[in-house]
């Protein structure tokens, strides 16, 4: 698989997700969205499709197609997607020309919140609700990555092969949040989701800890053996995880 | 029964976090033992088969300093000859006798060994193995044992992991083991590629049960090897010594190409060996293979002390007739508890898990428990025994596991 097939993937399926806890957990855009009710289909040429739906106050963001969509947003290929992404480019509409105002205005807006979200300073991360957005999107983000780098790129596809079958955990203590892996036959389902369960799992300390590791700013084995991240069970299955994501910051940096 | 507090080990840890990239690193990290807070880091003495850590705990060590340790820390014989060395002339321009000796000494002990060759560590050996091997055949590819460890260097390992390239991997091919079908499709499909296959003598992975080779596996890859004129390599470093003093390959009634030999060897002095048949002698010649401190004399010295030891001894009998009694005895007393404590590989360096729970979180949880009441268990890699493992360790590692089953026991309903 290309680079910039796998860049598209994880921005269609790792980055967009992020809209969810957006509008759940941020004020601001909770405010926003409360009463939106439309969905915008993003269809990729030899790529990935997506989708993002507000309605009742709540986003949802999906894989594959939505039952007749408001908007649709149609992309040449990956490299175009991905540079929608980078704001230097714009989506071609095929549907929702009436919707073109909610696509410019308040859908820019939401996605520019987010991006916000996603470039943590040590200032801003020094505000309490900011540190647990980035950390959320950050902790779901990377999940979401890893099944799109384990069956696309070409070093982790061999690290991936070796993973056996069973959910592997990622939870930030006390309550969450929480996502998981199901491995089963060669494929990942991705939720974001506790488990009772798992065949392994790694459980950061607290908010704080969380965003240091899982913004690569912690040496993880430092990390485990101080107790700032545990592991248990099938450890394994977390080595293979843990390589796989330390390739995410080579695509989304 | 008590248990042990770490926080002069913590505190040490801190230190070197600051100025030692992960604190502690590679093999010895604490980081796959579960959960590091019950283990200890840093040792200030060690005799016989116990260690004392920086902060006064006692453990009966399992681990034997992952193999290296076979006689007992601070073993007389052992350090009086690696005394005599040092005080007469350790690294010097020029080797000394003790070199010819100790090579003599493996060429009689190891029946298929003509000639013994000598580096620091493991994987020295091992790479120095493939290098003679393709010296010998003029062939790149080697075949290897998915899942099997040789060492660390870029070859060993597999690719997606830091600092390895697709390039370091390009020529090895990796088979399941005891699949003597899939061997022989790598063999028919690279047709007078292939330079070696390199293999330990039986499977001994982490984290999974490991399995000694099926009836005539051995036998069939070396005809087959022989026919193709594929080198054989065993990777003795940790089975080495533990099984036979032959050899492991004499255990399981093959015989290869080349050996590789660590650990066990010098006690815990820094020594690996390659021996070889005197086909390759040659090649091994023409190889250019060298290391600063490798012709060092004190090694050798405590070498050949060691192995002389080892022999005289019966150690690897002596090692398996301690393992597998103490095997019988926390299977039987994991039974009472309710637990099926499955055990493979040689008795003298077994894997151990407790079954009930497929996630090994409750195995975790017995291990740790076990190893900060005294008795140092992994719950992730096999164990090592030791011919200094006495009757009082027998005993107190059974009242420590016992002890530990009943605290797991109430809270094994997280797991199961």
């Amino acid at each position: 698989m290309d680079r910039e097939l796998v860049m598209a993937n994880l921005n269609a399926y790792a980055v967009l997700q992020n809209l969810e806890d957006l509008v759940a957990l941020d004020p601001e855009s909770a405010q926003a969205a409360k009463n939106w009710k439309i969905s915008i289909q993003f269809v990729v040429r030899n790529g990935p499709k997506a989708f993002v739906s507000f309605r009742d106050g709540r986003c949802k963001v999906g894989r594959g197609s939505y039952t007749n969509p408001d908007i649709i947003l149609f992309f040449t290929s990956p490299s175009h997607l991905n540079k929608m992404f980078a704001n230097k480019a714009n989506p071609i509409p095929v549907k929702g020309f009436t919707r073109l105002g909610f696509l410019t205005k308040d859908f820019t807006a939401l996605t520019k919140r987010m991006e916000y979200f996603l470039r943590p300073t040590d200032e801003l991360l020094a505000d309490p609700q900011y540190l647990k957005l980035n950390t959320v999107f950050t902790l779901n983000t990377a999940a979401f990555a890893v099944r799109e780098l384990a069956l696309g790129d070409p070093l982790c596809i061999p690290v991936a092969k070796g993973i056996p079958d069973g959910i592997v955990l990622l939870k930030i203590l006390p309550d969450g949040p929480a996502v998981n892996l199901d491995v089963d036959d060669g494929d990942m389902d991705v939720q974001k989701d506790d488990v009772a369960r798992p065949a392994a799992a790694m459980y950061m300390k607290d908010m704080k800890s969380a965003n240091l590791f899982l913004n690569q700013k912690m040496d993880p084995f430092t990390a485990i053996v101080r107790g700032d991240v545990s592991i248990r069970g099938r450890i394994p299955f977390l080595d293979a995880i843990s390589l796989i994501l330390d390739r995410v910051e080579g695509y989304l940096a | 029964m008590k248990t042990y507090d770490y926080p002069k080990s913590r505190a040490l840890f801190e230190r070197a976090a600051k100025v030692i990239p992960c604190g502690i690193y590679g093999h010895l990290s604490p980081a796959p033992l579960v959960p590091p807070s019950h283990y200890p880091f840093y040792a200030q003495s060690a005799s016989g088969s116990r260690f004392k850590d920086v902060d006064g705990n006692e453990f009966i060590d399992y681990m034997c300093a992952y193999g290296p340790m076979v006689l007992g820390y601070c073993h007389e014989k052992v350090d009086a000859a690696a005394r005599s060395a040092y005080e007469t002339g350790n690294c010097v321009t020029v080797p000394a006798p003790v070199m010819v000796e100790l090579a003599e000494r493996l060429v009689d002990l190891v029946p298929m060994a003509d000639w013994a060759f000598f580096a620091k560590n493991g994987n020295d050996v091992t790479t120095q193995a493939l290098m003679v091997a393709r010296s010998a055949t003029g062939r790149k590819k080697v075949l290897a044992i998915s899942g099997g460890y040789h060492g660390v260097a870029p070859w060993t390992q597999g690719l997606g992991h830091h600092g390895v390239v697709e390039e370091d991997q390009a020529n090895m091919i990796r088979v399941p083991w005891n699949d003597f079908r899939a061997f022989e499709n790598a063999v028919y499909s690279h047709p007078d590629q292939i330079a070696a296959f390199i293999a330990t003598p039986y499977h001994h992975p982490v984290f999974v049960d490991n399995e000694y080779p099926a009836e005539g596996y051995w036998n069939k890859i070396v005809a087959l090897c022989r026919q193709k004129g594929i080198v054989v390599i065993v990777d003795d470093i940790r089975c080495g010594f533990r099984m036979d003093m032959g050899g492991s390959h004499e255990y399981f009634g093959f015989t290869p190409d080349l050996v590789c030999f660590c650990k066990a060897i010098g006690n815990g002095y820094p020594i690996s060996a390659l021996v070889g048949t005197e086909a390759l002698k040659n090649d091994a010649s023409k190889v250019f293979y060298t290391g600063s401190y490798w012709f060092s004399a004190a090694p050798m010295a405590a070498a050949l002390a060691c192995i002389n030891e080892l022999a005289e001894i019966n150690g690897p009998k002596v090692m398996m007739e301690y393992g597998k009694k103490l095997l019988d005895a926390l299977v039987e007393l994991a039974k009472k508890h309710g637990y099926d404590l499955r055990v493979t590989g040689s008795p003298s360096m077994p894997y151990l898990r407790i079954t009930n729970d497929p996630t090994l979180n409750l195995h975790q949880d017995w291990c740790s428990e076990v190893t900060r009441r005294g008795a140092f268990f992994s719950s992730h890699h096999n164990w090592f025994m030791s011919c200094a493992h006495n009757e009082d360790d027998y005993k107190k590692t059974l009242e420590i596991a016992d002890k530990a089953f009943s605290v797991i026991k109430k809270n094994e309903a997280k797991y199961l």
